[in-house]
């Protein structure tokens, strides 16, 4: 038997030195990892293990001045299947057919299926909802969210705008106050194993969501109703293609109504308000006509002023003073430029005429000679001296810009027709802000709609200011302007918007469209109350009537229909 | 030690020892079976799938264990060679008609029973150098013996290491310790350590894919092939100082590949945090330690050889395994003793464990 011997264990010892020696340092790289690696792999892995579930928080409602609420939330469910918790699927597609009116292939193909959590249905009302819960089937889920509904459907439509399927803002307002009303979505944070599979006994982790805060816009629900009903009922009468009325307050730019018939359903925004059907039609072609009917024509569409443009011209030349109040012009009918004959609305002709008379009569030789007085570069600066040149500032997204000839190319022709608001295009809301000024003592105004904000629970966080503008005429022409166009509606074309007992200033239009030939009108009106402190100011422009076009015959009295009802209700009363 | 008496040495088994190893088998079985209940639920769909499977091997493990303890461990002398020639026709035999599994071919299959002949290997190895050493230990010294006894391993480490290379690995660490240990030099180990180094430089560098290991090492975020240690390391960076708790691994529910397999310290670390992973490394250096003392106590070299090879093989296996685990060497399979899930190596461990407790007895 050989002995084992002093030497061997030495040997021995040397190895076991070396394995204890190993071993304490693998001790040590196990404290440098699980102390001061740990932080780093710790996130790591809870990233990796946890899946993150929005809680969408309530979008904040949109309030008209009087508080009447315009855009709210609906609490809604999403219903999901989660395959790995189902214990009975039989029942479980039983219920869900008859629940959600679904058909019974659909169901059970999403409820068979081997998948981490199936989304079933969504949007679907609380009250179902709440009792697909009450039935207690293991594996079936209901998540509350909030969906955005608008109690009024299609009530200013184009402004409010609408939410998308993540409830944000698509078109309008919504869009534009985004960042006050979206709020902040809340997480559940579950933890799953490497499928996806969430762990039962492991707590969720909450981040509660924070609702939006709430609008306040300077529209007033009743201004509107009216509006739009005044706005249904001339395009019903007239089978015109469109009608766009804006009701604002000239002194602050604060917007009380802003219609474009015909409107849409908010709540539904995908369907068309045409009533044509989709179906068939390819993607491109839907969006066109989704786009088209989005779209707000007193903000994002241009049209040709016509004459209510000569309130423009008028002012600019008394502000300049190249006319006097009892210039008197001649009309013969017609006038020619260069080697244009540019005719007169009136074939006769005017005959003599004061530079007032020339405003109510809305005689285009007499404009085009006043036109002339300012010449090409007096007309320029006062474009962009009164910022008919640039956009107003509104609130609202897709602002156009005004279509105007470069300086450069205006002859004496193109200034004759611009003279009496013709050859160029401009926005509805940038005529009825540049008139707003005009009036109001020669102020510029930003047309807006937001007013304030508060927190979801009440209180004020921001009010939004828009300061005056510039002085863009004098006081004295501004009252000038008043006087001139109260008698426009008094004694001239304007007089059928005239309201027994209130001081009404208004000029009317009526504007041939591009191309000439196809004989499409837009007869538009704008007027004023009360003329001597005007506190209202509407316009009402009618695309393509049917029959009689003429702006003083069919807009002027939509005017004065809306203002017969708002003026009482906004607390203007008749003088003596 | 060498003046006790004869009649006091015998019949004094390390109890310390044996109730080591007996700790380290049922915190194993624990667990593995925290571990594996998930991976078992899901493939099989019996949580206890893998535990079930481990008891059975242990509790045959154990009885082979207590059967070597009571046997004189010099009767197993007669069987050196034959073990070390079954293992070489073991090796052959899986080589040709094994069974595949996760791109190896380790088992062989006797009807429901799974064996895997790298784990015998092991033993056989351990008994047969304790037995070949201890007869040429005249001569040790001598280069030709060194080569000779070495040119009797190297056969087997040859056929294991086409399979199953930390094997191979294992079974030339422990022929190295055995004969550092007999032999009363030491410079002829410093040349073999250099040489070893050289050859494993050439060895990995033959091999595109062998130094691919050595990147995803370094970076194992960086490869598709890390994701196994990195997903080991977030097990053992969420641990912290004391764990999430025995069962509350999340990192075993699929997301460490296998956990109850070569990872499964990661899950130790994730869920008993560094005071518990510490403890259970310790436990493995006092076991270490008893084999060290069972070796210097006795008094013949071939039992002391036996004990020293179980010590190396111990030692090797854990060090690896757990160098592996926290990413200290580039990834190789090894498993944890007497707790990674395995029937053969339990049963083979206990045996040897049983060979240990013979020669403390001594």
């Amino acid at each position: 038997m050989k002995k084992n011997r002093t030497f061997n264990r030495k040997k021995m010892l040397v190895i076991f030195g070396c394995a204890t020696v190993l071993i304490l340092g693998l001790v040590g790289r196990l404290v440098y990892l699980m102390i001061f690696d740990a932080e780093y792999y710790q996130e790591k892995a809870q990233d990796l293990h946890e899946r993150e579930r929005e809680i969408k928080a309530a979008r904040g409602e949109i309030l008209d001045r009087t508080g009447t609420v315009l855009a709210s939330n609906k609490s809604v469910c999403t219903v999901s299947v989660i395959h790995s918790q189902l214990e009975e699927p039989e029942a479980v597609i039983q219920m869900l057919v008859q629940e959600l009116g679904l058909s019974e292939e659909e169901v059970r193909k999403k409820v068979e299926k081997v998948s981490s959590m199936e989304r079933i249905e969504t949007n679907v009302d609380k009250e179902t909802g709440d009792r697909i819960r009450e039935y207690g089937l293991a594996g079936v889920k209901v998540d509350e969210d909030y969906r955005r509904y608008y109690p009024f459907d299609s009530l200013a439509s184009h402004v409010l705008g609408f939410t998308g399927g993540d409830n944000q803002g698509i078109i309008g307002l919504e869009v534009k106050y985004e960042e006050w009303l979206k709020g902040e979505n809340g997480r559940i944070l579950t933890v799953t194993d490497a499928r996806g599979v969430e762990l039962e006994d492991v707590a969720e982790d909450r981040v509660e969501p924070v609702a939006g805060d709430t609008l306040q816009i300077s529209l007033d629900y009743t201004i509107q109703e009216y509006a739009w009903q005044a706005a249904e009922k001339v395009m019903e009468e007239k089978q015109a293609d469109a009608v766009s009325i804006l009701i604002m307050n000239p002194q602050n730019g604060e917007i009380y109504a802003c219609v474009s018939v015909p409107e849409f359903d908010l709540n539904d925004p995908f369907t068309l308000n045409t009533g044509e059907n989709t179906e068939g039609m390819d993607e491109e072609e839907k969006q066109e006509l989704l786009n088209q009917m989005w779209r707000n024509p007193c903000v994002s569409d241009t049209y040709e002023p016509g004459s209510v443009f000569k309130v423009f011209t008028a002012s600019a030349a008394l502000e300049e003073g190249v006319v006097a109040l009892d210039d008197t012009f001649y009309c013969p009918g017609y006038r020619i430029v260069e080697d244009r004959k540019i005719r007169c609305a009136r074939v006769t002709g005017h005959g003599q005429e004061t530079f007032v008379e020339a405003v109510q009569n809305s005689c285009n030789p007499a404009f085009i000679d006043i036109g002339a007085r300012l010449g090409v570069d007096g007309f320029y600066e006062y474009l962009n001296q009164y910022g008919l040149l640039e956009k107003t500032g509104i609130d609202l997204p897709g602002e156009a810009s005004t279509i105007m000839h470069q300086k450069e190319n205006v002859g004496q022709v193109e200034l004759a027709t611009m003279s009496f608001g013709q050859s160029f295009q401009v926005t509805p809301v940038q005529m009825a802000a540049t008139f707003s000024a005009l009036i109001n003592g020669g102020r510029r105004v930003t047309p807006h709609f937001g007013v304030a904000v508060y927190s979801p629970e009440g209180e004020k966080i921001e009010t939004f200011t828009y300061e005056k503008g510039e002085q863009i005429v004098s006081e004295r022409t501004s009252q000038y302007m008043r006087e001139i166009l109260e008698s426009v509606v008094a004694e001239g074309g304007g007089n059928r918007a005239y309201i027994e007992g209130y001081r009404i200033g208004g000029k009317t239009a009526t504007s041939q469209t591009l191309p000439r030939s196809a004989n499409k009108y837009i007869s538009s009106f704008v007027g004023f109350a009360p003329s001597d402190d005007p506190q209202v100011l509407g316009m009402c422009i009618i695309d393509n009537p049917q029959g009689v076009y003429y702006g003083g015959t069919i807009a002027a009295p939509v005017i004065r229909e809306i203002f017969e009802n708002i003026l009482p209700y906004m607390g203007l009363k008749k003088s003596q | 030690m060498d003046e006790l008496p004869e009649k006091d040495r015998k019949g004094r088994m390390d109890y310390t020892l044996l109730l080591i190893v007996l700790g380290l088998v049922f915190i194993g079985l624990v667990i593995l079976y925290s571990t594996s209940a998930y991976n078992g639920e899901v493939k099989f769909h019996d949580a206890f799938y893998y535990l079930k499977k481990q008891v059975f091997a242990t509790i045959l493990g154990l009885a082979v264990m207590f059967l070597t303890a009571n046997v004189d461990y010099h009767f197993w002398q007669k069987f050196a060679v034959a073990g070390y020639l079954a293992a070489l026709a073991l090796s052959v035999a899986v080589l040709l008609f094994g069974d595949e599994y996760n791109g190896s071919r380790r088992w062989l299959s006797f009807g429901p029973f799974s064996f895997q002949p790298s784990e015998f290997s092991k033993v056989a190895l351990i008994l047969f150098l304790a037995w070949l050493v201890s007869r040429n230990v005249e001569k040790i010294g001598q280069m030709r013996t060194l080569c000779k006894i070495m040119f009797w391993i190297l056969p087997v480490v040859a056929l294991v290491g086409t399979s199953n290379l930390s094997t191979a690995i294992i079974i030339l660490g422990i022929g190295v310790v055995l004969i550092f240990v007999a032999s009363p030099k030491y410079g002829q180990f410093l040349a073999m350590g250099a040489a070893g180094v050289a050859f494993l430089g050439v060895f990995l560098a033959m091999e595109s894919y062998r130094l691919e290991r050595l990147a995803i090492w370094r970076n194992p975020e960086q490869y598709e092939k890390g994701y196994q240690t990195l997903q080991g390391l977030y097990a053992i960076g969420s641990g912290g100082l004391f764990g999430r708790g025995l069962g509350n691994s999340v990192q075993k529910l699929g997301f460490v590949p296998e956990a109850q397999n070569d990872m499964i310290f990661s899950i130790i670390c994730e869920e008993l945090g560094l005071v518990g992973a510490s403890f259970i490394v310790l436990l493995f250096l006092l076991l270490i330690w008893r084999f060290f003392l069972a070796a210097t106590r006795c008094r013949d070299l071939f039992g002391a050889l036996l004990a020293s090879g179980a010590m190396a093989h111990i030692m090797i296996q854990v060090i690896l395994n757990i160098a592996v685990v926290t990413n200290t060497i580039p990834n190789t399979g090894i498993t944890l003793p007497f707790v990674s899930y395995g029937g053969t190596s339990v049963v083979f461990l206990l045996a040897e464990m049983g060979l240990v407790l013979s020669v403390s007895n001594c």
